[in-house]
């Protein structure tokens, strides 16, 4: 290995991916572009759901009612209408999500002590939205109802309203939720992202890097030359290497300051399991270029090896956990989801090399076996 | 089989005499690409100092072979040895790699489009470790004798394709191998940036010893080489010096005029193989050597009909290539006589008329005041290198460009307005041949003939006519992908014809076609416009096939510089340069920078031979004499030389050159 050889296949490398417009947008605003979109863009909170309001009862309790849902940041208020059929036109057009009926003598039968029913329209059309939307309306409704009886214990019985609250609700629920304590999808997502923004570009970019010679013939000078495979090898990964980890560092930048997610782990894990990363993710784009010719081919395979596990079995949408059996076996025949547990595990656990060696140690043979594959495949004396 | 015999023996003398300076020596080649037999037993030695040259049209094995020698493919069979090293794997490939230059085919392709010039030329000194002062001057050496200096910075994919071929050959170079080997250099390049590339190969060649094995697609550029093989098919068809070659298929040219033209070529087939109509002029190839002899034997076959201006000459390398093709592989000749159209064309009359025809892109005028006329029933020739402008006139003739001034008529319809109109009465056939290859050759006929809406009667009636004429009987329902270039190239020509135009454009129609398949097509060119009365206007790279056409235009820069027949603008440049004398000398190389020195600035190195211009024969061949002699050389021979349509190029294009060359403001040829 001569350091002036590949010096100087790293730096033609470099000049030609900074000069060529294509590949330098492809190399750096790519994978930002993938965070923002994705982070913004999925987000599976479910918030501010559009609602109306049809208020048939109009008195001082109905109100008291519907203004629990107003108030609710779940909740979107759009306005109350008059009439049934307005409330089907605007479900219809989506102008609203959720509609509420309080039907006519509310106040009246309540304080009677009376039951009464509140009819609520859904927009079924997302299940899971839909549901999620039914959980927000049965809590508010839960709530409103508990006041009523402690209000009613109170006055009744002549209770303190502490006294009554027990009285009414005798297992009270306290729940914690631990690592993301907002329970914001935000930030389980952007750490992941981190990962997927990763595995689109390097591959990509490496494999393109490479198979451009090959369609050029320019991979000729190589084979001709007097530079060895690994010469070669190492002085093309070189820049994109170190395009990617500046990529890791624009890309925790973006997590950390415009979505403001917490990193609690230590840098230096999570540094390293990104070189790791990195070495995987490149050495994936260098056995594809091996195995093609044309450019489309390798973006091909790239965007489908890339984009299949990396969504799929990475743990980036689904837990690994549950997935089905064969699912799992997958999941764990590709870097992904080591690097995905780190960047988790970093950013909300807080955790360190102790929890997480066996995911370093895991990438660290991926890395290994691709570029060995890699190295494998490239002959400087092909068959045709 | 003669020729093999023949190649054989020039080898064993190389083994027996010189056997240590073999510097390649391959044996039994055999290359397959899955079932495709690509090379097929090939026998080659190149020996130390010498430029040997494979010859051959595409697909004949010679990309294969010299990538094998260059230790960057496999291959299947035989022996490759080179610098006494055999190379049968990766590692002894390496072995050879330090003393080894290779450029590969495609006009700069193994270049980097970013990088400027001198970075291009640091990447590659440096994948060789070659030491930074030895860089330095190398560079600076290099950089000037290719006239590149001066855009050093500029990125490669600015670069013109003769620039481009130079910079290729100094990127092979810059670390000094012992053995150059070039993949087709000069394919697509314009013929000034071909002969300079030779003359700084020469050059390189003279002053570092170096040995060269070159390929090229063009068999005018034969007589470039020291010693060659003539690749056909995967099998070496005829191999040694040119001469040797020549010697293999003894005959002689005959060129005359006879009139009628068609009936004269149709007596001379009766007896000859190969007759080939060049405009007014028939040129037949004789199978004696007797000049006389020769003579004789064209008037016995034209019977009744008189030759008129007959000269006799030894056969060109191209002719005798020719034959040998057509001596080993019994070429079936499918072309018939298509029926003539019922209709007596009218022959007269103007088919496409140009006047002061003007086309700006933004500041940059493209084409500056072209006036033209092509008759009906003419073949008429549009040269110049890439960028003169060929290809805007031909857009603005066929109404898909609109010229910024000047009026033009073609086919009787004014380019101006009535674009449509042109559009149905012109054929187009372009370098790509634009057709599907996924359709047979019937069904591309057939959806041609759709697309201009003929209808069925008339399509059956014109499709019978297209078959024979191209001579595809026995291809209608191979499919159009596995057909051969040349047949590929006569459909494409065919489904250009489909709605019996009047007016036909052929835009470098024969790129990538041996040369029998060329000669069939220049074949139906010519009874297309003697029989039919079609107009051809055609676009070239092939020098010797411009030699076809009835009048030529030379573009350069955007103008025409030179018109008229091709004996015309041969008999111009003899009158205003001299004829042209080729002179043999011992030490070639020195001889070349001696007559320099003697004023004689037009001097060319081709293969072991000089060719100078005379103004005054007798004054100037004794000048040139005495330079050399004094100097110490030994002159063989002086002898007057035809000038071909390639000199009279390059000399009209570097007389230009030379009145526009203001110092210090060279601009990009």
């Amino acid at each position: 290995m001569n350091p002036r050889r590949i010096a100087a296949v790293a730096r033609k490398e470099w000049k030609e991916t900074v000069r060529d417009r294509l590949f330098l947008l492809m190399a750096f605003l790519l994978p930002a572009l993938w965070m923002v979109v994705f982070g913004y863009g999925l987000v599976l909170d479910v918030e501010h759901v559009p609602f109306a309001v049809l208020d048939r009862d109009q008195s001082s309790l109905s109100r008291d009612y519907l203004y629990r849902f107003i108030e609710s940041r779940y909740f979107d208020y759009r306005g109350s209408v008059s009439d049934e059929r307005e409330i089907d036109q605007l479900l219809g057009d989506t102008a609203i999500r959720m509609a509420i009926v309080v039907p006519e003598r509310f106040e009246e039968r309540l304080l009677a002590g009376r039951s009464v029913t509140v009819q609520t329209l859904l927009d079924g059309t997302f299940p899971l939205h839909a549901d999620t939307t039914k959980g927000y309306v049965i809590a508010v409704n839960n709530s409103f109802t508990q006041e009523l009886l402690t209000d009613f214990l109170a006055r009744t019985r002549g209770l303190g309203s502490d006294e009554a609250r027990r009285l009414a609700e005798p297992v009270s629920l306290e729940t914690r939720y631990l690592y993301n304590q907002e329970v914001r999808s935000t930030w389980s997502m952007v750490p992941a992202l981190i990962m997927f923004a990763l595995m689109v570009a390097s591959p990509l970019l490496t494999a393109l890097g490479v198979v451009r010679e090959k369609e050029t013939g320019s991979i000729y000078n190589i084979y001709s030359s007097t530079a060895s495979k690994a010469e070669y090898l190492v002085g093309k990964l070189a820049p994109y290497v170190t395009i990617s980890t500046i990529n890791v560092a624009a890309l925790w930048m973006i997590a950390v300051w415009l979505f403001r997610v917490p990193f609690k782990g230590n840098i230096a894990v999570f540094i390293a399991a990104s070189m790791l990363f990195v070495l995987c993710s490149t050495g994936i784009g260098l056995v594809i270029s091996l195995l093609v010719r044309t450019q489309m081919a390798a973006l091909i395979i790239t965007i489908i090896i890339a984009m299949v596990p990396t969504i799929l079995f990475s743990g980036l949408l689904v837990p690994v956990p549950s997935l089905s059996p064969g699912a799992q076996v997958q999941a764990h025949l590709f870097p992904m989801m080591y690097y995905t547990d780190v960047v988790r595990g970093s950013f909300l656990k807080g955790l360190g090399l102790k929890a997480m060696w066996t995911d370093l140690l895991a990438l660290a043979g991926f890395a290994v076996v691709l570029q060995l594959v890699a190295y494998g495949l490239f002959t400087k004396r092909p068959k045709a | 089989m003669k020729e093999i015999g023949a190649a054989d023996s020039s080898q064993h003398s190389a083994l027996s005499s010189q056997h240590f300076d073999a510097i390649v020596k391959v044996s039994g080649f055999v290359k397959r690409y899955k079932k495709h037999v690509a090379v097929d037993g090939v026998d080659l030695t190149v020996r130390k100092g010498e430029i040997y040259g494979l010859i051959g049209p595409d697909g004949s094995g010679k990309s294969s072979l010299m990538k094998a020698i260059a230790g960057v493919l496999t291959y299947d069979g035989g022996a490759v040895e080179v610098f006494g090293t055999k190379v049968d794997s990766e590692r002894a490939a390496e072995r050879i790699k330090p003393k080894l230059g290779f450029l590969p085919q495609g006009l700069g392709l193994n270049l980097y489009p970013e990088l400027s010039i001198e970075e291009n030329i640091d990447f590659f000194a440096h994948l060789r470790l070659v030491p930074a002062k030895d860089l330095i001057e190398r560079k600076a050496r290099l950089l000037a004798m290719t006239r590149l200096e001066r855009f050093r910075d500029r990125a490669m994919k600015h670069l013109s394709g003769g620039m481009k071929q130079k910079l290729g050959l100094i990127c092979t170079l810059i670390h000094e191998p012992e053995l150059a080997i070039l993949d087709e250099p000069t394919t697509g390049v314009d013929p000034v940036s071909r002969r300079e590339f030779w003359l700084i190969l020469a050059n390189l060649i003279q002053e570092k010893g170096m040995t060269v094995l070159v390929s090229t697609a063009y068999m005018d550029e034969a007589e470039r080489f020291h010693r060659l093989s003539f690749l056909s098919g995967g099998k070496v068809l005829a191999s040694g010096m040119p001469t040797e070659v020549q010697a293999l298929v003894p005959g002689s040219m005959v060129t005359f005029e006879a009139t009628p033209q068609l009936e004269a070529i149709a007596r001379l087939k009766k007896s000859f193989r190969q007759v080939e109509s060049l405009g007014p002029l028939l040129h037949v190839f004789t199978g004696t050597a007797d000049q006389s002899e020769a003579r004789l034997q064209i008037e016995a076959a034209l019977g009744d009909l008189v030759p008129a201006a007959v000269r006799v000459d030894q056969p060109e390398l191209e002719d005798v290539f020719v034959a040998l093709l057509l001596r080993n592989n019994e070429h079936k000749e499918t072309s018939g006589r298509p029926p003539t159209s019922a209709a007596a064309h009218n022959h007269d009359g103007v088919a496409i008329e140009a006047e002061g025809l003007i086309r700006e892109f933004g500041t940059f005028r493209a084409v500056d005041g072209v006036s033209f006329q092509v008759k009906q029933g003419e073949i008429f020739g549009l040269l110049g290198a890439n960028g003169a402008g060929k290809t805007t006139v031909i857009k603005m003739l066929n109404g898909i460009l609109l010229p910024t001034a000047g009026a033009g008529l073609v086919a009787g319809a004014d380019m101006r307005t009535a674009a449509g109109t042109i559009k149905q009465r012109i054929g187009y056939m372009s370098q790509a041949f634009s057709l599907y290859l996924d359709l047979t050759v019937e069904e591309n006929i057939r959806l041609f003939a759709g697309i201009y809406g003929l209808d069925k009667r008339s399509m059956t009636k014109r499709y019978q006519w297209i078959v024979t004429m191209a001579g595809l009987s026995g291809y209608e329902s191979s499919l159009t992908g596995q057909l051969p270039m040349g047949v590929r190239q006569r459909l494409a020509l065919g489904c250009a014809l489909v709605h019996s135009p009047r007016v036909l454009f052929l835009d470098e129609p024969t790129s990538g076609v041996d040369p029998i398949g060329r000669r069939h097509f220049w074949e139906i060119l010519s009874k297309l416009a003697r029989e039919e009365g079609v107009a051809i206007l055609i676009t070239t790279h092939y020098m010797s096939e411009a030699e076809h056409c009835d009048n030529l235009a030379l573009m350069y820069a955007g103008r025409i510089v030179a018109e008229g027949s091709p004996a015309d603008m041969k008999r111009q440049v003899e009158k205003e340069a001299g004829r042209l004398f080729e002179v043999v000398a011992d030490q070639p190389g020195k001889a070349l920078v001696y007559l320099q020195q003697a004023g004689f600035h037009g001097a060319a190195l081709f293969g072991t031979k000089l060719h100078i211009f005379c103004r005054d024969p007798v004054r100037d061949k004794a000048c040139a004499c005495r330079a050399l002699e004094e100097s110490g050389l030994h002159v063989t021979s002086v002898s007057e030389r035809p000038l071909s349509l390639e000199d009279v190029f390059v000399y009209r294009v570097m007389s230009l050159e030379q009145a526009e060359r203001v110092p210090g403001q060279e601009v990009a040829v």
